[in-house]
């Protein structure tokens, strides 16, 4: 044992072994959390097993008593099964293309070094920063009716195509690759970071061609790579909130009815249903991520 | 350089060099892509919307030339309370984030505990679960404290100590505690040693942090709309109400003066970070 050690006792890691001192400055994290998210978040638990009546009277014959009638409310088809669809479908197809936009500019910000690569990365970051509202009035700009793309191919072709199709799910679905592509492109850029240029190398110096190396080198180690981004994007179109807020009309996603339910119909219980199937299936997103990782470091939240 | 090294770089740079320079060009696209809106934001912010061809104009008297201040002025003058009160909460996450994080991280790291794990664990989950999930739990459980500004500023709290914590803990761990032995064995407290030794070296991942707290919180939409009351809201929120009822223009300036707020916090935090720009992500 050194003179340091004598001083100082640590464990194998070369923590100190004053475990009272770290519980002290975690105090104030701890109760910051307990009060602010699991006690809240617990509270959604009783809240759903709760029949309320809302604006529309609509629970009010299973007053009494825990009841699953949210959730059922929740899930039927005359209920709350349609946002879950469109939810469903469109963060699915918005993962989807988000990932296959994004995987050439994540490759060649990894791995080839070129003019203007910060300023590259800095404008495929930006939409990170915009909260859902204005990505929403963003694509109004470019896509409503009278939108920059309809002007444009009114000039063209005299017809205003595309005019008010911010509006429609295709629209929608626009908007929400706009804002997920700097996730899709920063956690692929990670990812590929992570992956060893000398294994490639050593395939190519065996005579492995470009196409041969993307297919049985690239594609089995970056799987990972791909499901993360994958699951990043889809939960992140799950929760989001403000861009369906600002242009759904007619169809609704479920962040948008637990709004719809909660400030409109006043149905807390329904609210407090959809709020934990929605974070649900975010959670099972992340867990995916973290299985199809393995705890790597390019995991984000 | 390797044989093989070159072989990847040049040989293969010089077959495959139209695809190389086919991915840029493809990347040039999307990033305008990305900029064209934000672009048509800005200028429909200055030129006056009857020189743009709209109909949207609200001042008929308009056509004094092709750059105008005055939906600014409108703006400023409209909004001058969401936009302090936005201020004020992104100056709130940083002060509140700090005082949670920096004690947290040091004991996390140099003096674990049992259920240390689980707590990170816990304090990073607030951004796997929807914001609207997290904030209509919040004003379900306190609704007698919805509208005050604190309230508001704790539920900011929430998505910015997260991205906090994470950039200190990175720094923290990967320092290694040799320094701090070393001051240890000259005499040095715990205190002394935060003081002295691993506070000097925390000050670029914590400013970084603050960074990420301050753009995080300025954009941060969904407790900003829900913890808040509409008597008082923080500028989000506002940006929100002004597309819901005013003029393209109007909205046009409102959402520049956001952009001219965030877009130097994304520049340093790229500068200062190196990559760490998917810490500003958010809820959207």
């Amino acid at each position: 044992m050194t003179a340091i050690d004598q001083a100082v006792p640590r464990d194998a890691m070369g923590a100190e072994r004053r475990p009272w001192l770290g519980v002290v400055l975690c105090l104030p994290l701890g109760l910051f959390l307990a009060a602010v998210f699991l006690l809240p978040v617990a509270g959604l638990l009783p809240a759903s097993l709760t029949a309320t009546p809302g604006i529309l009277g609509r629970g009010l014959e299973a007053a009494d008593g825990p009841t699953l009638a949210n959730y059922a409310r929740a899930l039927s088809p005359r209920g709350e099964l349609a946002a879950f669809r469109n939810s469903f479908v469109l963060s699915a197809s918005v993962a989807v293309a988000s990932l296959v936009l994004c995987l050439p500019p994540a490759w060649l910000l990894a791995r080839r070094d070129f003019p203007g690569k910060g300023a590259l990365r800095t404008v495929l970051a930006l939409p990170l920063t915009f909260s859902g509202v204005i990505v929403g009035f963003l694509a109004i700009l470019v896509l409503g009716r009278l939108g920059l793309l309809p002007a444009l191919l009114a000039a063209l072709t005299g017809e205003r195509l595309l005019a008010g199709s911010a509006y429609t799910l295709g629209g929608l679905a626009a908007a929400y690759v706009y804002f997920e592509v700097p996730r899709a492109v920063l956690t692929l850029e990670a990812a590929f970071r992570r992956l060893d240029p000398e294994v490639e190398e050593a395939a190519a110096t065996l005579g492995a061609g470009p196409w041969q190396r993307l297919r049985r080198i690239w594609l089995p180690l970056s799987w990972p790579a791909v499901a993360s981004t994958l699951a990043v994007t889809f939960a992140a179109s799950m929760g989001s909130f403000g861009v369906a807020l600002v242009l759904a009309r007619r169809l609704s996603v479920v962040p948008l009815s637990i709004y719809t339910q909660y400030t409109g119909f006043l149905d807390s219980g329904l609210a407090a249903a959809l709020c934990l199937l929605l974070a649900a299936v975010t959670l099972a997103a992340n867990g995916l991520l973290r299985v199809a990782s393995r705890g790597r470091d390019y995991v984000y939240g | 350089m390797s044989t093989a090294r070159r072989r990847l770089g040049s040989g293969l740079g010089e077959r495959s060099g139209w695809g190389e320079r086919l991915g840029l060009a493809y990347c040039l696209v999307l990033a305008l892509a990305v900029l064209l809106p934000v672009v048509v934001v800005v200028l429909g912010a200055f030129v006056p919307a009857a020189r743009l061809g709209l109909s949207s104009e609200q001042w008929v008297e308009g056509g004094e030339g092709w750059v105008s201040l005055k939906y600014f002025r409108y703006v400023l003058d409209l909004y001058s309370e969401p936009l302090l009160f936005s201020v004020g909460l992104a100056a709130f996450a940083v002060v509140g984030g700090l005082l949670l994080a920096v004690p947290a991280a040091y004991g996390l790291v140099r003096y674990p505990f049992p259920g240390a794990k689980l707590l990170e664990e816990l304090a990073l989950l607030p951004l796997a679960v929807p914001g609207i999930a997290v904030a209509i739990a919040l004003i379900q459980t306190y609704a007698l404290v919805r509208g005050e500004w604190w309230f508001v500023g704790l539920g900011h709290l929430l998505y910015t100590v997260p991205l906090l914590l994470r950039t200190l803990l990175h720094a923290l761990r990967g320092e290694g505690f040799e320094l701090e032995r070393a001051a240890a064995t000259l005499g040095a407290g715990p205190w002394q040693r935060f003081r002295r030794v691993t506070w000097p070296r925390l000050v670029r991942p914590a400013s970084l942090g603050c960074l990420i707290t301050a753009a995080v919180s300025w954009g941060e939409f969904n407790a900003s709309f829900l913890l808040a009351t509409p008597v008082n809201q923080p500028f989000p929120a506002a940006l929100y109400a002004t597309y819901t009822s005013n003029s393209f223009a109007v909205s046009s300036a409102a959402t520049t003066i956001f952009l001219a707020v965030i877009l130097p916090l994304l520049i340093a935090v790229e500068r200062l970070g190196r990559g760490d720009l998917m810490s500003m992500r958010q809820g959207a």
